[in-house]
């Protein structure tokens, strides 16, 4: 147990660590701009079904759970607004991100593990290049960037979902639905829910990189790293969640807005 | 050329090498050997900087590249063509952008027809064609992608050729075609080459010089011809080996 706890700590510093080298190498202009933008086409393209029916299905979830706590209330024509607002800034970048870690990050520590074993990594140091500029930042950053979009599309499909079991679930119309969105959504429920996209972009971007350039050993060992990429993610995005709540919180309550 | 000063290096407490010297001259073949765990491919990683020295040196062509930084290995990496124990190839990239990756225009200022050039030349010394080129590497045959991995390697024009374990794996006549390749691209690239491996067949008929390793220490460093008279145990037992093999090859 106490090692185990150890080794995620130790992990975690770890990819902290990388993760601002990588930072470092992203801003040195040493990077191939063509190879990033693959990555973000590849990651985005690849990603964009899963990341859509998911959203959808959230927006809808929320939509459900609040049309039958609400009714009691009598307040149904502020259904869209409420399920909107937590979808934003809570439910909907969590849950997305989860499904991210585990397709994107999966694959990415898979593939990096892969490439570390059968001495491709050290392939390219052979033959003369650096493998973070050449293999693993073009990832990096096109994770964060594809992560990102695709989080901010999966939240937009949300409203459509929520929006269409509202018709079917609750009878509510689409007019009604939307309403009420922009009285209860405010901007900081907008920015809080962009901020975080953002964050679980880095989150997932920098733990499946490190996992998968870390990796050792054979085929267990990329299995490790696939395994530890999707345990460690998710905690992470867990923590950053509740870090940029509190902070958000924090914040606002400071400017009198909440 | 390449000279190993009194190399120590050791993973924590685990000792793999102790006090290694030698040197290896221009043109030389030196075959390295020795059985499993001894310390073989940690040399290999010594020479190009994939592993660092716990001390001693290591000089290449007169200067003391055991002390470099990760930048200024890059350039002692590409005088050093290393030729992996797996082929290493990137699975994404076909047979002409892998054996064309080390002498990219921005790494090598070569114009794209030298490249294509090189390219060829690599493939052609190792038996290839550019019928090939469009290939995707994970679609080729484990003998071709050696090769494959050879012609990359060699189209840098390394002055120093490292391979590690490179009959490992293969039938007999396909090791036998590495070892003529090794042979061939050694002679004619007119470059050193320190191969690894367990055969000490392929040693005898292809090396000039045998070192052979024992638990990280030199147990033997000789000709063919004097390493056939050895009497220490550990090269008596690789010539038993051999013998055996014969025999049953007679059979």
């Amino acid at each position: 147990m106490f090692k185990t706890i150890q080794f995620g700590l130790e992990s975690l510093g770890e990819a902290v660590l990388f993760f601002f080298h990588l930072m470092g190498l992203s801003f040195t202009g040493q990077v191939n701009g063509g190879q990033i933008f693959d990555q973000i086409w590849k990651v985005f393209l690849e990603s964009l079904p899963t990341t859509m029916l998911a959203g959808f299905f959230v927006g809808g979830i929320m939509t459900v759970q609040f049309s039958m706590q609400i009714e009691a209330f009598g307040a149904m024509s502020y259904l869209g607004g409420l399920a909107t607002s937590a979808t934003f800034r809570e439910v909907g970048p969590l849950l997305i991100a989860f499904l991210l870690s585990g397709k994107i990050g999966a694959f990415t520590a898979a593939e990096l593990g892969t490439m570390k074993v059968t001495e491709q990594i050290d392939a390219i140091r052979c033959l003369g290049s650096d493998p973070l500029i050449e293999v693993i930042v073009p990832r990096f950053i096109g994770i964060i960037v594809a992560s990102l979009f695709l989080l901010v599309f999966g939240l937009g499909l949300s409203v459509t979902g929520g929006m269409l079991m509202a018709y079917f679930f609750a009878n509510i119309n689409p007019d009604e639905y939307i309403r009420h969105i922009s009285s209860i959504v405010t901007i900081s429920s907008i920015f809080s829910g962009l901020f975080k996209c953002l964050t679980f972009s880095f989150v997932i971007a920098g733990i499946c990189t490190y996992m998968g350039y870390s990796t050792t050993g054979g085929a267990r060992g990329v299995g490790l790293s696939v395994i530890r990429t999707a345990v460690l993610s998710m905690v992470s995005i867990v923590v950053t969640d509740w870090l940029t709540s509190f902070l958000f919180n924090s914040v606002l309550q400071s400017m009198g807005k909440l | 050329m390449l000279e190993f000063k009194s190399v120590h290096k050791s993973f924590g407490e685990r000792t793999i090498l102790k006090d290694l010297s030698f040197e290896a001259k221009k043109g030389e073949i030196l075959f390295i050997l020795g059985t499993s765990g001894t310390g073989k491919s940690v040399l290999l990683k010594l020479i190009v900087g994939l592993l660092n020295v716990t001390s001693g040196e290591i000089w290449i062509d007169g200067e003391k590249t055991s002390d470099y930084s990760e930048t200024e290995m890059f350039a002692v990496r590409k005088k050093c063509g290393m030729v992996f124990q797996h082929p290493a190839l990137f699975d994404s990239l076909n047979v002409f952008q892998n054996v064309s990756y080390g002498i990219r225009p921005h790494l090598s200022g070569l114009s794209e027809s030298e490249i294509y050039d090189r390219v060829l030349e690599g493939l052609e010394v190792v038996g290839l064609g550019k019928d090939i080129f469009e290939e995707n590497s994970s679609r080729l045959s484990y003998g071709v992608q050696k090769r494959v991995s050879l012609a990359r390697t060699l189209a840098l024009r390394p002055e120093i050729l490292l391979f590690d374990e490179p009959t490992t794996g293969l039938d007999p006549v396909t090791t036998q075609s590495v070892n003529k390749l090794i042979l061939d691209s050694s002679r004619k690239f007119h470059c050193t080459a320190l191969v690894v491996s367990h055969d000490m067949d392929s040693a005898l008929s292809v090396a000039d010089r045998i070192l052979v390793l024992n638990k990280g220490e030199i147990v033997e460093l000789a000709t063919p011809t004097e390493i056939k008279k050895s009497q220490v145990p550990l090269v008596k037992e690789f010539l038993e080996e051999v013998l055996d093999r014969g025999d049953q090859n007679h059979v």
